[in-house]
Parts: structure tokens; C-alpha cells; sequence
């Protein structure tokens, strides 16, 4: 989620209360707040709302939701005289454009560090890091109208930002900074988007950079905005980027955009409308709202408002990309009421209180071996075949025995555990140093054949740790579970050869135990015998529903 | 008061006389440690002086017991020389090359011989002592002799000197009570013949610590999540456990994430490379719901969803994709279900973030509910918690709709950001056919660990130190 730097003291001149009061309020509008300095405040805001992204919005959030404003911010365009004709050849790279002029607006280094920190994070959230919408900010003064937005070849050349000589499309892919971090999104391209003025001069090649010669300076006064893409995340952007340099002071001109076969005008800045029935905002928060609560936390929040008999008539701000349902709406009442104010109450709902049989059994499973002495240990499920196999001097097969994880971050964790007792192992080669003996188990999950399976594993280690001792622990966990049962002379490599044994219950291997081998206690280095079990409790208890 | 011991040693000794250890060991019938120990406890309650003597203990090593027998080399060349003058090479040959030289220096500095062209001629008839001072020392361990004499012998290892100690006791006053044996260990064969009675026990110092032992324990961790169950179930949640292996269906689109998302994409989900079928109906209604919004009033998300990206397998990111799939399964209200149970992020560990971690998860689903009510549930559960100081923030989750994140008050730590809570969206409830408003909340479990159990590092959790374990109280204050 975007963290938001913002600087106190154009905060504070924006919004016109003190930081302490803003502070207060900030965490209540739907916030974390990461840090607070000296001279700015790092805010955390959540990715459905890109609109905060930049002090003008959080500003102007604030005033509403601190009573220095009320209601909706009505934005205005004028009809700009400013064209983009669209080329069927991007139609098929990247089909949407959309444009706006902002006309008078003052540009200071505070300003184009906000402008340059709301593109990144657009870019990354609404943007899907540039795939699905990229933004270009440009000196409308160095550039002639009308504008193509077209597909070119990789020979196309220009001059793109932060470099001084011309570069092919297939250099600044190759070279440019930019280039490389984005080219991921035109892989397999044919041909190339590019803005191109009247005089034939690029002035963008998006969604990778601009060109040095429309870059926006300190001494900038009028602004063109682009914004290319697939869809309405598009115009979601610019409406958002409109809304801010408008609070800024910057007068508004729309652009048109004229395709092979339609036209369309940006931004629009009217708001959307949506019914919400009185009855849903009741049902929702749990209790009635009075018209006047309705209003007052609709205003707050910067929505306009009409209200009805039975529905509220909510005009919402251009610059709201998130307001999918009427239950966002009212989210937003609940929020412009304030959380804090709402009475909380236990809900009504019946219900009893029902463990479920895997937890019960691991339950009286954990009962049984701490009585006989074992301490529990939990250890991460995700583990690699060398630990489980390799080390154990047993055979694996992926997928057939195991589940390999895609893309794993580290050797460790490439597989789910099949087994606990290697793990076991790995916690007693951790624990060399304690004093001894060390008798420990874990009663937990495994996965075989992509399904949750309960087992236990049990570990005894010191200097005379043996096979009789093991066994009559297994002799006691069979006698409090109550179970009939038998050994067989065991195959499992990953004990000593005649001082193993599966057990047998109703005819079928659930278990087995023995002396570890010491060719397995030097993969794990371990210096001391160890005697251990495993068994799998889903093979003989009625484990519960699994989903 | 005496130990019998100490009675038993004071009682033998007369007072004013000398003893040694091995004396009063033979008079109290007791071993040597144990006089030595009564001895010293005596002491320091002013009934006995305890006296250390140290003297010099003398003894021939190897060499000197050889040449106690045979002769110094000196007196064996003297004698050689009692016949006349001979020439080196042919002592050399009778009595050895070192002992010659050995010989030949000794009877040099006695003035004794004369070395003219290798011939060695007695010129005056020496005085050998060394012979009978290394017999009086090989019988009696003593040497009341010559110091020179000594130290020669010293200094060319024939004699061993050591350090001699002897431990002497003598009683100063007796205690004018009387001397009653006390118990040491209460015997079975005690109690059978009854011999206890009357007599005393003896008493220990009970200030000393004794060799520590270590309980056999519930991991911590699992003390919290039973915690944690116990307050589900006393308030009349059902239970309920999922496989790890989820689709990525029931993990995220099912829950309307967005494909796109980027908590979906490979850098933050244990992908598996296996797919699964996906009910059609199910699929359809949600592939609608994620484009257009469907029946459910909502404006989707637009695009295409694509159901082969639903059909991958992943290790759950979350324990919704179980409580979901569990209210899909059973969509009729009222229902109370909770889970807590082992969830993965593909991220990479440090103190506070690990690939696996424990979740926690309850959802209500009622018609009659609403956000009050959730705000009341989870006010309720942290209150159990233990958390009496609970308040309430805008949040955002994908899936819910209002989204709430509660915080508890913590002493010295101010107010804790604890999990997150919401009602589901109707674009996750409707395709599912869930009727009613879903309340749902869910929390780490290993935030509450480190709140609890006061840890920095969340992997102790899970890479057991019993050094940790064993000292961890099994209640913390």
C-alpha cells in the first residue's frame, strides 16, 4: 500500500488547522499512520483510494471530514480547443488515450515532487505498475496541437527525458532506465505507442517516458496531462490527477479525443449518481441514521446529496475511483459519522460451541505426551526434500510423494512436509547446547497428495537413548489411546536396521519407530543417539470434515 | 544443635588431646569425610580447634633407589681406582659414558682425582655421606641430615621432595547439652521398625538450590491458541479446519480480489503448478460478479476474469479462503464458524515476517446484523482477550464492505493495531448464494504472541529454543 509523504507545512496551509488537530483526525478518515517528523508525516492510505495519494487530496479530504468544507467540490472544464487524433495502428497495442489541459497553474519544487510521487503511485496501484494505465505530465507551452497518438516501428527516435541525444524506440527499450524496468509490458510488441505533435516532435512514448522537450520545469505555467491504458482505469487517473491540480489553483480545458470511429471528450469531471435505499444503510450499520446524520456524513465526505422518501440520490466526486456499490456509500456514512460514535452490541446470532475432531484429538494427543514427558515444538510446515529425504535416507518422488512449490524465495522452503520427524531432528540439532535428555514432539499437519494429514512425531535424545526406551513410550501412547497393536521388523532406512519397527494397527502401517541411524544423525549433526516415532493419527481417527 | 555426625565425633574425643583424622575416624566409627566434615562444623560453633600441620616429605625416585643399591657412580669409579690409575676409555667402557662423566665430576669437586693425557689418577681418598643419607631417607621418609647433602640430591633427582599435610583435631570445650542423634534420611526400614520416634530429624539449610528440573510443556504459542479457541467456543462458534492446498478460486476470486491483484501475483502467493475443476455455475456467477457486478448491484471490477487462473492451485494466504468456502457450503443463517489455523505469504523472513504464520478467523452470518454488531463482536472478543481498551478505525479489505480496524489499548505501548474485520461484500456473498450479512474478523496470531509472551522475534515461534521453553513461566505477568 502507498505510503504518502506530507510536508506539515503545506498540509497545514492547504487544509488551515494545526498538525496536532490534523494528526487527531487522520487516523478516523481511514489511515495508518507510519511516522511522524519534524517537518512531514508519512501516511499509509489504503489502495482503493489513489485519490489520497497526494497532499491536494488528502487536504481536501480533510477539510470535509474536519467541518472547514461541505459537500461536493464541482469541478470546471472549459472546452478546450485541444485535439489527439487516435491512429488505428495503437488501436491494437494500446487502445485508450485520454488527455486534459490545465491552464495557470504556479509550479514550485514542492509541486513537482508531489507531481512526480502521485504518478508512482497511480502508476502502481490504479496502473498495475504502468500495464493497465500510464500517465505523461507535459509543458503544454513546448508542444503543438493538434497531437497523433499512434504505433511506430523500433527505429522511431526522439529525445526521451533525463538524456540528451536522440534514441531509437529499440535503444531507450535496451538503455534507458525506464526502458528496462518497463519493457516487460510491450515484450512481444509488433509496433510502439507514440505521441506525436503537429510538428512531428515526440512528445511521449508511453507507458515508457516522456520527452525531454515537454519536461516540466519550475518555470512551467500550463500544463497537458495524457493518460494511455485499455480501459476506464484511464480516465479514473486523469480525473484523479484534474481534481488535484484544479485544488491547486490550475483552471481546467478539456481535450478531445477523436478515434477512427468516435469521439469522446476529456475529463469528465460531472459526478456519477447513485441511488442508495435508506433501508440498506439501516440494515447495514445495524441502526437508523437521522436524514440530517445522513446528510451531515455525506457532506463530510465530499459526496453531494439528494435526499428522498426512501433513497438517497448520492452524487459522487469525479475523482472517487472506488465506489463500485451503494455499500461503499455507506461505508463512507458510517465513516463521515465516525466510527468512534457508533454504540457497538453483541449480535443476537444463536449458536453452540463445537470443537472440531482434528483440534480435539491434537488436543488430547498433546495431553498424552506431555504426562509422559515430552515437551511440544512447533516448526514450520514448509521445509525442502534434502531435510525430508535425502538426510532421512528415504526415496521421494515429486507429486507423487510431495508437493513442490513454485518459484520457492530460499533452498529451505521448496516443498510442504510430508514428514515431522526430520523436523524434529532439525529442532534437536538446534538445541545441542541445552542440557540433556531431550524428549520432545509435534502433533501437526503434513500434506499428502495435496491433502492435510494429523500426525505426531516424538524425539528422545542423551547419551543412552535406545530403542526399549522409545518403545515404551509407544507402549504407553497405545495403551491411553486405546488402540489393539503389533510391530512388523521395519524397512524405514532412516533407523538402525533390526532396531526398527512399524506399527500395525487393524493390519495397516500407521507408524513407525526405532533407533535413528547415525548415518542420519551426521546430515543433521547430532552427537547424541536419538530414538524416535511418528504416526499417523489420520490413518486411524475419525479426523472431522476438512475443507 | 549437633548433626549426629558431629555428636557422634565429639562424643569419642577427650577434650584438650590431639587427634588425627584417621585416629578419630577408628573412635567414631565414622568414614574420614565425614570426621573431617563433624570437624569442621564443630569449629565454627566454637566446640573444636581444627589444626593444620604441613612438614616436608622426602623420597627417592628410580634413580636414587638404584644407586642406593648399586653404589653412586663416584663410589663406583673410587673403587675402580683403588687398583692404580686407568685410562678414560677403559671407565669408559666398565662403567658407561654419562655415569663416567657423572662420576668423574662428583670425585672432581671432591678433590679427589687428577686427569692427566685421558688418564684418571686418585690423588686423596674422598668422603662418600650421599649413600647413607639416601638410606635414612628410603626408610624414613625424613631427613634429619645435611642441607647441602640434601639439595645435591635434590638438584641431580635422586630425592623427591613433597609437601606433607596432616589434619589434627582437638576438642576446646564440650557442649554442655546433651548429644542427641538426629535423622538424616527417613528409611523405609525406619519407619517399618518405628525407629523414628523419638528422635530428631535433621535439619538442611533450606536456602540452598537444589538441581534444577524442567516441566514437559504446551508450547506457548499453542497456550494462546487455545486461549483463543476456548473464547470461539464459549461463544458459540463452530470449528472448523481446511486443507492447506486451496484453489486459487476459494482463496481469492471467490472472495472478489480482483485477478489482476497484486497480492495474487508470484512475488506474495506460494503458487503450485496444478489446477483443479471449478464448479461451472459457481465459476460463472463469479466470473459475472468480477465483470460487471452481476445481480449484486455492484460495477465489478471490468476486464476479463479468466477461470484458468482460478483453477491453480496455492498454499492458502489467508484462513477466508476456508471460512468462505465453509459459508458457501452452508448459506443458510444463522451461522457461527471460526478457524485458526496455518496460512503462507511468500515473503521473506525476518523478526516480524515470516512465509507461514497462524491466522485466526470467526464470520457470523445472520440477516439481522450489521456493522454495530460486528463492532460489538469484536469488542466482546478482545475483551476476553483481555484487552478492555478496544477502539475501531476505517479500514480496507477487498472483500468487505464497511472494513473496520480495531485497536487495543497496551500498557506501555499505546493503542495496537489488532487484525482487521468487515461484512463481506455482496459481490462475495451473492454468487455464493450466502444469505444474509457475513461479519467477519480475523488477527494474526503471532502479533498477539509477541504481545503476550513479550518477544521481539517472531521465528522463536516457530524454530524452538528449549532454553526458551524451559524458562518461559507458564504464566506471564
Amino acid at each position: 500500500m502507498p505510503v504518502v509523504t506530507l510536508y506539515w507545512d503545506e498540509l497545514e496551509e492547504l487544509v488551515g488547522k494545526s498538525r496536532e488537530e490534523i494528526l487527531k483526525k487522520l487516523p478516523m478518515l481511514g489511515c495508518d499512520v507510519e511516522r511522524v517528523e519534524e517537518d512531514h508525516v508519512d501516511v499509509e492510505f489504503f489502495p482503493n483510494r489513489p485519490d489520497l495519494y497526494s497532499v491536494e487530496g488528502v487536504a481536501r479530504a480533510l477539510k470535509g471530514f474536519m467541518d472547514i468544507e461541505f459537500g461536493y467540490i464541482d469541478y470546471e472544464v472549459k472546452k478546450g480547443n485541444w485535439k489527439i487524433y487516435v491512429d488505428e495502428s495503437v488501436l491494437r497495442v494500446r487502445p485508450r488515450i485520454v488527455g486534459c489541459v490545465v491552464r495557470n497553474i504556479r509550479i514550485d519544487d514542492r509541486v513537482l515532487r508531489s507531481m512526480i510521487e502521485v504518478q508512482e503511485d497511480l502508476h502502481w496501484t490504479i496502473g498495475r505498475n504502468r500495464r493497465k494505465m500510464a500517465i505523461g505530465i507535459h509543458d503544454l507551452d513546448k508542444i503543438s496541437f493538434p497531437l497523433k497518438y499512434t504505433a511506430v516501428s523500433e527505429e522511431f527516435s526522439f529525445v526521451p527525458l533525463d538524456f540528451e541525444e536522440e534514441m531509437s524506440v529499440k535503444e531507450i527499450l535496451e538503455r534507458h532506465p525506464k526502458g528496462k524496468e518497463y519493457r516487460f509490458i510491450l515484450e512481444k510488441a509488433e509496433a510502439y505507442p507514440m505521441i506525436i505533435d503537429s510538428k512531428g516532435n515526440a512528445i511521449s512514448f508511453p507507458p515508457i517516458i516522456n520527452a525531454e522537450l515537454t519536461r516540466v520545469t519550475e518555470r512551467t505555467t500550463n500544463l497537458f496531462i495524457d493518460v494511455t491504458g485499455f480501459d476506464e482505469n484511464v480516465d479514473k487517473a486523469l480525473k484523479i490527477l484534474a481534481a488535484m491540480f484544479a485544488d491547486r489553483g490550475g483552471k481546467l480545458e478539456s481535450v478531445e479525443i477523436i478515434y477512427p470511429n468516435k469521439r469522446e471528450e476529456t475529463p469528465d469531471m460531472s459526478p456519477r449518481v447513485l441511488e442508495v435505499k435508506k433501508s440498506e444503510i439501516y440494515s447495514l450499520l445495524g441502526f437508523k441514521l437521522s436524514d440530517e446524520e445522513i446528510k451531515l456524513a455525506l457532506g463530510r465526505m465530499r459526496y453531494g446529496f439528494e435526499i428522498g422518501e426512501e433513497v438517497v440520490k448520492v452524487f459522487i466526486p469525479p475523482y472517487r475511483a472506488d465506489i463500485m456499490h451503494e455499500w461503499d456509500v455507506i461505508e463512507d456514512i458510517a465513516i463521515g459519522y465516525g466510527y468512534d460514535r457508533i454504540q457497538p452490541t453483541y449480535p443476537p446470532t444463536p449458536g453452540i460451541g463445537r470443537e472440531h475432531e482434528w483440534f480435539k484429538l491434537r488436543e488430547l494427543i498433546r495431553e498424552i505426551m506431555i504426562g509422559l514427558g515430552f515437551t511440544e515444538v512447533i516448526t514450520f510446515t514448509l521445509t525442502n526434500e534434502k531435510a525430508q529425504y535425502e538426510f532421512m535416507r528415504r526415496r521421494a518422488e515429486p507429486w507423487k510423494d510431495f508437493v513442490p512449490v513454485m518459484h520457492p524465495l530460499t533452498e529451505e522452503h521448496t516443498i510442504i512436509r510430508t514428514d515431522i520427524l526430520p523436523k524434529l531432528l532439525e529442532v534437536l540439532a538446534n538445541n545441542k547446547h541445552h542440557a540433556m535428555p531431550q524428549k520432545i514432539f509435534e502433533v501437526g499437519d503434513v500434506v499428502v497428495n495435496l491433502k492435510n494429514r494429523l500426525r505426531l512425531a516424538a524425539c528422545v535424545t542423551h547419551s543412552k537413548a535406545n530403542f526399549s526406551e522409545i518403545r515404551s513410550y509407544v507402549q504407553a501412547l497405545m495403551r491411553e489411546l486405546d488402540l489393539e497393536w503389533d510391530v512388523k521388523e521395519s524397512e524405514d532406512e532412516a533407523f538402525i536396521k533390526g532396531r526398527r519397527a512399524d506399527i500395525i494397527v487393524r493390519g495397516k502401517k500407521i507408524g513407525v519407530f526405532g533407533e535413528i541411524h547415525p548415518e542420519v544423525l551426521e546430515k543433521f549433526d547430532l552427537s547424541n543417539p536419538v530414538a524416535a516415532f511418528e504416526i499417523d493419527l489420520s490413518e486411524i481417527f475419525d479426523t472431522g470434515y476438512i475443507i | 544443635m549437633l548433626t549426629t555426625i558431629e555428636a557422634k565425633l565429639i562424643s569419642v574425643l577427650e577434650k584438650g588431646r590431639l587427634y588425627t583424622i584417621d585416629e578419630a575416624s577408628k573412635l567414631s566409627g565414622l568414614s574420614k569425610d565425614a570426621v573431617l566434615k563433624a570437624a569442621y562444623l564443630l569449629q565454627e560453633k566454637g566446640y573444636v580447634k581444627v589444626h593444620e600441620k604441613v612438614w616436608k616429605e622426602y623420597e627417592l625416585t628410580d634413580e636414587g633407589l638404584k644407586y642406593l643399591t648399586e653404589g653412586l657412580p663416584e663410589e663406583r669409579l673410587y673403587e675402580e681406582l683403588l687398583s692404580g690409575s686407568k685410562d678414560i676409555s677403559e671407565l669408559e667402557r666398565k662403567l658407561g659414558k654419562g655415569e663416567l662423566k657423572i662420576a668423574l665430576g662428583w670425585l672432581r669437586r671432591k678433590g679427589a682425582i687428577k686427569i692427566e693425557d685421558g688418564v684418571v689418577k686418585l690423588v686423596s681418598k674422598p668422603e662418600f655421606k650421599e649413600r647413607a643419607v639416601l638410606n635414612e631417607i628410603y626408610e624414613n621418609r625424613t631427613a634429619e641430615v645435611d642441607e647441602k647433602l640434601l639439595k645435591d640430591l635434590i638438584r641431580r633427582k635422586l630425592v623427591k621432595e613433597e609437601e606433607a599435610k596432616e589434619i589434627l583435631i582437638k576438642v576446646v570445650s564440650k557442649p554442655e547439652v546433651e548429644l542427641k542423634e538426629k535423622i538424616a534420611d527417613l528409611t523405609p526400614e525406619l519407619l517399618i521398625s518405628g525407629g523414628w520416634k523419638g528422635k530428631e530429624f535433621l535439619e538442611y539449610d533450606i536456602k540452598i538450590p537444589a538441581r534444577e528440573v524442567f516441566t514437559a510443556k504446551v508450547h506457548p504459542y499453542e497456550r494462546i491458541i487455545r486461549e483463543c479457541r476456548k473464547i470461539f467456543l464459549e461463544m458459540g462458534f463452530t470449528e472448523i479446519k481446511g486443507h492447506y492446498v486451496q484453489s486459487a478460486f476459494w482463496n481469492f476470486d471467490a472472495l472478489f480480489q480482483p485477478q489482476d491483484h497484486p497480492a495474487r501475483e508470484m512475488q506474495d502467493t506460494f503458487y503450485l503448478d496444478k489446477y483443479v475443476d471449478i464448479d461451472e455455475e459457481l465459476a460463472y456467477k463469479v466470473k459475472e460478479t468480477h465483470e460487471n457486478g452481476w445481480i449484486t448491484g455492484s460495477k465489478g471490477w471490468g476486464g476479463k476474469w479468466d477461470i484458468n487462473k482460478a483453477r491453480q492451485l496455492v498454499l492458502r494466504t489467508h484462513t477466508t479462503a476456508i471460512t468462505i468456502h465453509y459459508l458457501a457450503m452452508n448459506p443458510e443463517p444463522p451461522v457461527k464458524a471460526f478457524c485458526i489455523d496455518r496460512v503462507y505469504r511468500r515473503e521473506a523472513i525476518d523478526a516480524t515476517h515470516l512465509p507461514e504464520f497462524d491466522q485466526l478467523e470467526g464470520v457470523v452470518l445472520d440477516e439481522n446484523v450489521g456493522f454495530k454488531d460486528l463492532l460489538g463482536l469484536l469488542r466482546e472478543f478482545f475483551l476476553k482477550m483481555g484487552f478492555e481498551d478496544v477502539r475501531f478505525r476505517p479500514g480496507y479489505f477487498p472483500y468487505t464492505e464497511p472494513s473496520v480496524e480495531p485497536e487495543v489499548y497496551v500498557e506501555g505501548l499505546g493503542w495496537i493495531e489488532l487484525g482487521g474485520a468487515g461484512i463481506f461484500r455482496k459481490e462475495v456473498t451473492e454468487p455464493l448464494g450466502i444469505k444474509g450479512k457475513v461479519l467477519a474478523w480475523g488477527l494474526g496470531i503471532g502479533r498477539l504472541a509477541m504481545l503476550r509472551l513479550g518477544m521481539k522475534d517472531l521465528r522463536m515461534l516457530y524454530n524452538p529454543d528449549l532454553g526458551w521453553l524451559r524458562n518461559l513461566p507458564a504464566i506471564k505477568r
